[in-house]
């Protein structure tokens, strides 16, 4: 009896600590933990826009393609809010929202010999590092991601300038290879290009002129590789990059529309009012009724920087909000880029042009700039037109003529400048390419000379000690608290280390 | 009722005695109870003197025994005075055993539900009576313990129905983890979650919702008696989930002989008192002047012959609570049952909130044969809760802020449409709190099974065999609906989420425990084996813009709106223990455990380990000489060392998991969090010594303990730079020692026939170190925590565990606080530094029971000295020109400082002379501030937390006829007052829910009702 007992126990005991199958339950039955590329490829769109949109707001107020109608803005003043995470999601998308999924992408499509996801994973990549560097300035590259490391080392600007070329090279030559396996999927799975690796190529070049543009104050600025560059780039308004937005939803919509309801606090600056009315260039410029609303005395208004909005709330002289109406409930889904489905853009065709204006100029090719600087405001024509719904508000034949003939737009070699480029860049690239703007501002150390009408606020931000700023700090949960000794190895912590001028603006 | 049992007893055994002698050798059966409380002795001794036969009564008292007539039954158990009971012709006998105040002889449920002598305990334990629970009248048990317990730690969330409460034992040694207790019914654990948001598809950090911890569930009245268990000494044993101690709840049990129904009501009338307190000075406005409707009080003055609204006290209503219970048992020898069904239906304070509950459970016992026997239980629990919203902008924030010109009940339009005071701007157009109560919905269902069936084996004297199976199931259905044209609702057009969450633990338990008694040493060895299954499913779905403006319901919303989330959870573990006693005559125990787990939240290699713990009790008044003191009854010393080891808090964490994206496209992404291949389990090492005195036979009796407690190697996801490539990182790391001293005091001071009082004081102080913070970080936080401007959970290394962190000002050298020389204001340090300390210095509880003749008072006051609370509220009320503080805003000031000039920190600084006048610069109250300064220090407060008056009718107003055995009424007051030097509403409030981890949000007062104060009034009545 007594043996028995035991023994049963015993077996019971072996029995159990045998029993391994029994707890092999740790896989996560609700979510895949391993998945394929064209899983992890659909949202690294909506988490580039992120980083490039939440930030596009603060990018806007630098740039003064809108302000706050509070007066007294940080981000008016060139300043940013403490011990706050605002100015960091370029930070976010770059090492969480896209960050390691792109390398899960890159693994796997690797592994199951798909170099076309790969290819587009490098590509995202190559592009995250040159903006998230044009934004932040040093940042993390050598050490990204290495497990288990918890303290990370930042690197110049160079380095993630020459990182970004590398995986730029990197994604051009997997983007060449045959891929026979996955068109099956790819389509679907890419919401911008639908697979099309020439596209994705012209993609990677446009993030290598960016790159090599950037540096045009450096003895090391090279024109007629930014020129080659953007000949392998963008062709047309087709190629351009337009992350889309379903706009069913406030998870799927643009967070510029009303129903993510993020922008009821900005209004157009003066500045950016009067290149397209005309005080600027001389000329009005029929792209204001796509950009700007007018109030209900018919007149569109800006407001000045720093200084918030005069209007009152229901008088004839309020400043209706991007979206077209007064309020949310009067501006239905928006309209034109602030849309509620409207994409965003990325990368166009125009802003190339524009590059290249640039670097033509600069090599003294003004004949190919002048082209270039027509085909670009041409460009960007095309695109408001495309993005507003109402065709009755749509700019016709006529007025582009009437625009392109007016003597806001140079019409000779001869007479062309760099103001006439950067100004048209500056519109062509309003409302979404503001962080790309800001780059050239700080490039050109926000000259008035050639942005005509530009004016530093006078009430900056009180630790800005009376410079402009320069570079957004890194992001505060992440480096300014979990990270510190190595930002102090840098000077981040420096109250001022926002208006330290970037590497890439040096020369 | 007791003297009623005794007179009903008493007849019976002396019918025993008269009818001996009249039959031979016959089997026995009965059962032996205390005449101290009529309850069974288990473990009761019972020979046939002059024979070797003899056995021991089991678990309800029972016994069965060959035996002659003519012969001699001695029946003996410690503690009591032996009888001796001749055999006659029956063949029942029951006995009737007297408590010897010598001996001390109490009986306490430990772990696995093994019943232990007190005397032997190496630990401190405290068992609360179930009675006690249940005369507070309290919906959530865990409130009815608050100050009755040394070393818990009670938060309720708030004071709507159905509110989570948080309960920690002996603080906190989780650093971002669960430090809630184990809840074990009836020798298994069963599951006390409270919902956490991550769940939904909205993805919430628990600040504007809570949900009752589902422990809450159980019906006080079903409580028989609760034991806590402390610590790892005490809960080793259980190994895993009782790292943090263990609330052990046994249930009543039928007993045997004339069936009882008992009844009992209870009507309790709820009234919210207490209100933070703000100005009614000065009217909404900017700088001095007045601007469209604002939520900001920087305007004029009202004029005098404006009307003010108090549409604070006007929101809040009484709250209405009734409750029944109604109980049937009844048994014979071999068999018992009870039945009771519980019923309660509380209605808040504020307007719809209500919470009803549904409890049924059936428990049966039954002998199969001599050998074998059966016991179980079922209990069925339906919950209904109704709730609002809190945190930022909802009800009590939004009162305050409402425009007092405005009577705040006209809350809709005559067309139904909610009535906005700025129909220009959303963003200052918070939601009316009526609006917000009758339109916005929320609401959670919960139905549960509770069962569980024990059998019980005894083959020989020496051994037995006991195997409990167990279940715990139940599934919740929550609605959070917020409406069109709420604040909340007005950009998606109507928000809507509902949630199925469901749970299920199977868990079961062998435990085979085998006696020896060799010459004075005895010996005992449990071994056992146990496993524990849980599946936790949570499906929540989302919509918006609703197709129709009122109606609540999914199918109401478009399907481009419509998202869906599934989380599902299973975590498995197995175990196998053993525990070894050795006793040496009653003096000196040693008791050694060993436990290994398997959990399948661990890496494979990882997943297996092992932890001891051994304990000693060495009882003085054993010694020669020292036996039969008068003064020093007993005496005894106890040290024990545990360590306890723990898997990891949630499964799949050992690779990253992805998450269903709801942007453009779908498809799947990493989560915020990063998992690691090379977790190992976690370990808490502790000790713990104590004595346990009683002088003068128990009139007087101290219990003392002190413990000190480390867990190291805590598996956390700390925040780190994102890059790691995630914004959490899953780490072993991080180290906590707490440590405490507990004292608890028992004593009777008169004991008459017609007067008795009796007192109990228990004190507790207890203290934590962070010895290491995870990935070497000075700071650690929990990020729901930071809910309302810059302060948080925090902690630092070297510090306790309980810290705010938060904005401080920055001083130079000599401590002078640096103004900025272009407005005058202070310089704020953008830092997280420490900013005070929630640990109270000590809590206390004091609890009188006067009783004289028939009538009976038992009062408990809950004391705290010192830790610091966060009044949000009065930082909200200060931002927005709503403070008292603000009262003096045309009085003009220089802060006291010097200039940061770059002289600061010089011999000669510059002294600030910068005057501000706030009425016109109203930002003073926004930027010259620090956090610092709305952390109230050193809180302390006195609570009459429950006081119930009961009369028990006496016999002779009963009748004759015995049918109605026993009757009572009785009034409770709950929460009468409170004596507080905290300037806000009331400083026991959680920002959060129990679901946030580490040491959550208590004291952290944003938004929250305070408790209310509540009377009752019922019956009781038995059959």
């Amino acid at each position: 009896m007594r043996q028995s007992i035991f023994v049963a126990v015993l077996f019971l005991f072996v029995g159990l600590s045998g029993c391994t199958n029994y707890l092999n339950v740790n896989d996560n039955p609700a979510t895949p933990q391993i998945v394929s590329s064209q899983v992890l490829l659909p949202p690294m769109f909506a988490q580039m826009v992120r980083g490039e949109i939440f930030d596009s707001r603060f990018a806007g107020s630098y740039i003064q393609n809108w302000a706050s109608t509070t007066a007294g803005n940080v981000w008016d003043r060139h300043g940013y809010l403490v011990s706050r995470d605002e100015g960091a999601d370029k930070w976010r998308s770059h090492y969480f929202g896209n960050g390691k999924n792109l390398f899960l992408i890159i693994d796997e499509a690797t592994a199951s010999n798909r170099p076309a996801y790969a290819g587009i994973a490098k590509a995202i990549w190559a592009w995250s590092l040159q903006s998230t560097t044009d934004w932040h300035g040093d940042m993390i590259v050598k050490q990204t991601f290495d497990f288990p490391r918890y303290s990370f080392d930042f690197d110049g600007q160079e380095v993630a300038y020459a990182e970004a070329v590398t995986y730029a090279n990197l994604a051009l030559a997997d983007l060449a290879k045959d891929d026979p396996l996955s068109p099956v999927t790819i389509a679907r799975a890419d919401l911008v290009y639908a697979g099309d690796r020439a596209k994705w190529s012209r993609f990677a070049n446009g993030v290598l002129a960016r790159n090599a543009n950037h540096i045009s104050n450096k003895a090391s600025y090279k024109p007629d590789d930014v020129i080659a560059f953007v000949d392998k780039a963008m062709a047309s308004n087709a190629d351009n990059f337009l992350a889309p937005h379903a706009g069913t939803n406030t998870d799927d919509a643009n967070f510029f529309g009303p129903l993510r309801n993020n922008l009821g606090g900005f209004r157009p600056t003066i500045f950016a009012m009067n290149l397209v009315n005309g005080t600027t260039l001389g000329a009005p410029d029929p792209r204001q009724g796509l950009l700007f609303n007018a109030s209900s005395d018919g007149t569109f208004r800006g407001i000045a920087s720093t200084q918030g909005d005069p209007n009152a709330a229901g008088s004839a002289t309020f400043i209706p909000t991007f979206w077209g109406g007064n309020t949310i409930a009067l501006s239905g889904t928006g309209r034109g880029m602030f849309r509620d489905n409207a994409p965003f853009p990325i990368m166009t065709y125009g802003e190339m042009q524009f590059i290249k204006a640039e670097a033509a100029f600069r090599k003294g090719d003004r004949a190919l700039a002048l082209t270039a600087y027509r085909n670009g405001i041409n460009a960007s024509f095309d695109l408001l037109n495309s993005l507003e719904l109402d065709v009755a508000k749509r700019i016709t034949a006529a007025q582009r003529t009437t625009y392109l003939a007016s003597k806001a737009v140079a019409q000779t070699a001869a007479d062309l400048t760099l103001s006439n480029i950067m100004l048209q860049k500056y519109i062509a690239m309003y409302g979404h390419g503001m962080l790309e703007t800001w780059v050239d501002l700080r490039r050109f150390q926000y000259s008035a000379d050639t942005y005509t009408g530009f004016t530093i606020p006078t009430s900056l931000f009180p630790d800005n000690s009376g410079k402009p700023v320069q570079r957004v700090r890194p992001r505060f949960n992440s480096e300014y608290m979990w990270n510190a000794s190595s930002l102090a190895k840098i000077g981040a912590d420096k109250l001022d280390y926002h208006t330290v001028p970037m590497w890439f603006a040096q020369p | 009722m007791k003297q009623l049992l005794q007179k009903f007893l008493l007849p019976v055994y002396l019918c025993l005695s008269v009818t001996l002698g009249m039959a031979q050798n016959r089997e026995l059966r009965g059962k032996i109870t205390s005449s101290e409380d009529n309850r069974p002795v288990p473990g009761a001794s019972i020979v046939v003197l002059g024979t070797a036969r003899g056995t021991t009564a089991d678990a309800e008292g029972n016994y069965r025994l060959q035996a002659n007539v003519g012969q001699t039954l001695r029946v003996s158990f410690i503690g009591n005075k032996s009888r001796d009971v001749v055999v006659g012709n029956a063949e029942v006998i029951d006995i009737v055993l007297q408590a010897d105040d010598n001996q001390l002889n109490e009986v306490v449920v430990t772990a696995l539900g093994v019943k232990e002598k007190t005397r032997s305990l190496a630990y401190a334990t405290q068992v609360v009576d179930g009675k006690v629970i249940a005369e507070t009248q309290r919906d959530n048990f865990l409130n009815a313990l608050n100050g009755r317990v040394a070393g818990a730690s009670i938060t309720p969330t708030s004071g709507n129905p159905g509110a989570s409460t948080s309960i920690t034992l002996r603080g906190i040694s989780s650093i971002g983890g669960n430090n809630q207790p184990l809840f074990v019914v009836d020798g298994l654990p069963i599951d006390n979650r409270t919902f956490s948001q991550g769940a939904l598809v909205s993805d919430s950090p628990n600040r504007n919702n809570d949900y009752q911890n589902r422990g809450a569930d159980i019906n006080p009245n079903d409580i028989e008696t609760l034991t806590i268990l402390k610590g790892p000494e005490a809960t080793a044993l259980y190994g895993i989930d009782a790292a943090s101690g263990a609330i052990v709840i046994t249930t009543k049990k039928g007993t045997s002989g004339r069936g009882k129904i008992s009844y009992d009501n209870a009507f309790r009338f709820d009234e919210v008192y207490r209100y933070p307190a703000f100005q009614r000075t000065f009217g909404p406005g900017d700088n001095g002047t007045f601007t469209v409707p604002t939520r900001l009080y920087f305007g004029p003055r009202y004029p005098a012959d404006v009307p003010l609204f108090d549409n604070v006290q006007n929101f809040f209503r009484t709250g209405y609570t009734n409750r029944h219970n109604l109980g049937l048992e009844g048994g014979n020898d071999r068999s018992t049952f009870r039945l009771s069904v519980g019923y309660t239906n509380q209605q808040g304070v504020v307007p719809t909130t209500d919470y009803k509950r549904l409890s049924v459970r059936l428990s049966g016992t039954s002998k199969i044969n001599n050998k074998l026997e059966v016991s179980s239980s079922f209990n069925f629990l339906n919950t209904n809760n109704t709730k609002v919203a809190k945190g930022a902008g909802s009800t009590l924030l939004a009162l305050l802020s409402w425009p007092q010109t405005d009577d705040a009940r006209n809350y809709t339009n005559n067309d139904g449409t909610r009535r906005r005071l700025n129909p220009n701007s959303d963003a200052q157009d918070i939601d009316n709190p009526f609006f917000d109560a009758y339109k916005n919905r929320n609401s959670d269902q919960n139905n549960r099974v509770l069962g569980n069936v024990t059998l019980t084996y005894d083959p020989t004297t020496w051994l037995k065999v006991q195997t409990i199976l167990g279940a715990d199931v139940y599934s919740t259905a929550g609605n959070l609906l917020f409406h069109p044209q709420s604040n909340r609702g007005i950009s998606t057009r109507g928000s809507l989420e509902n949630f199925t969450e469901l749970n299920q633990l199977f868990n079961g338990q062998l435990l085979v425990t085998g006696k020896k008694q060799i010459g004075k040493i005895g010996t005992s060895l449990l071994l056992g084996t146990s496993f524990d299954d849980r599946r936790y499913s949570v499906d929540a779905i989302r919509g918006e813009q609703f197709y129709e403006v009122d109606f609540n319901g999914i199918n109401n919303t478009p399907p481009t709106t419509q998202r869906a989330k599934n989380t599902l959870n299973l975590v498995r573990r197995q175990a196998v223990f053993g525990q070894f006693q050795a006793s040496y005559e009653s003096m000196l125990y040693l008791t050694v455990t060993g436990r290994n787990d398997w959990s399948s939240t661990l890496p494979i290699a990882n997943r297996s380990f092992f932890y001891p713990s051994v304990g000693t009790s060495f009882v003085l008044t054993e010694l020669p000489g020292l036996q039969g003191g008068k003064v020093v009854s007993f005496a005894k010393l106890r040290a024990s060392y545990a360590e306890v080891g723990k898997d990891a808090p949630v499964p799949y964490i050992t690779k990253a998991n992805l998450g269903p994206q709801f942007t453009t496209g779908g498809g799947l992404a990493l989560g915020v969090t990063g998992g690691n291949p090379d977790l190992v389990p976690e370990r808490t090492t502790s000790y713990e010594i104590g004595t346990d005195i009683r002088f003068l036979n128990g009139r007087l009796s101290l219990d003392a303990a002190y413990f000190n407690r480390r867990a190291e190697n805590q598996i956390s996801a700390p925040r780190l730079s994102y890059g790691t490539g995630f914004i959490l990182q899953y780490l072993n790391s991080g180290t906590i020692e707490s440590r405490g001293f507990e004292l608890l005091l028992t004593g009777n001071p008169v004991r008459r026939k017609d007067f008795n009082w009796d007192v109990s004081v228990n004190f507790t102080r207890n203290n934590s170190t962070v010895l290491s913070l995870p990935a070497d970080q000075p700071e650690f936080y929990i990020a729901e925590t930071w809910m309302f401007t810059n302060v948080r959970n925090s902690l630092f290394l070297n510090r306790p565990a309980t810290t705010f962190g938060g904005n401080d000002y920055v001083r130079n050298t000599k401590g002078d606080i640096l103004i900025n020389p272009a407005n005058g204001f202070p310089v704020k340090n953008p830092n997280f530094t420490e900013i005070g300390d929630r640990n109270p210095l000590f809590t206390m509880g004091l609890t009188n029971t006067f009783r004289y003749k028939n009538f009976t008072l038992s009062g408990l006051l809950d004391i705290r000295r010192g830790g610091d609370v966060f009044n949000a509220n009065e930082l909200f009320l200060y931002t927005t020109g709503l403070s008292t503080r603000t009262l003096d805003r045309e009085t003009p000031r220089v802060v006291q400082g010097v200039l940061r000039d770059g002289l600061e920190n010089t011999a000669r600084p510059t002294t600030n002379t910068i005057q501000i006048t706030p009425v016109t610069r109203n930002d003073f109250y926004n930027l010259a501030y620090v956090e610092s300064d709305f952390i109230e220090r050193n809180i302390n407060w006195l609570r009459l937390r429950d006081v119930t008056l009961r009369y028990v009718f006496p016999a002779s107003v009963l009748g004759t006829n015995k049918l109605v055995r026993g009757a009572s009424v009785f009034f409770t007051g709950t929460d009468l007052f409170l004596i507080t030097n905290y300037t806000g509403a009331d400083p026991s409030v959680n920002g959060l829910n129990p679901s946030v981890g580490g040491s959550g949000a208590a004291g952290f007062d944003y938004g929250t009702i305070a408790t209310p104060r509540g009377y009752a009034l019922g019956l009781q009545i038995q059959l």
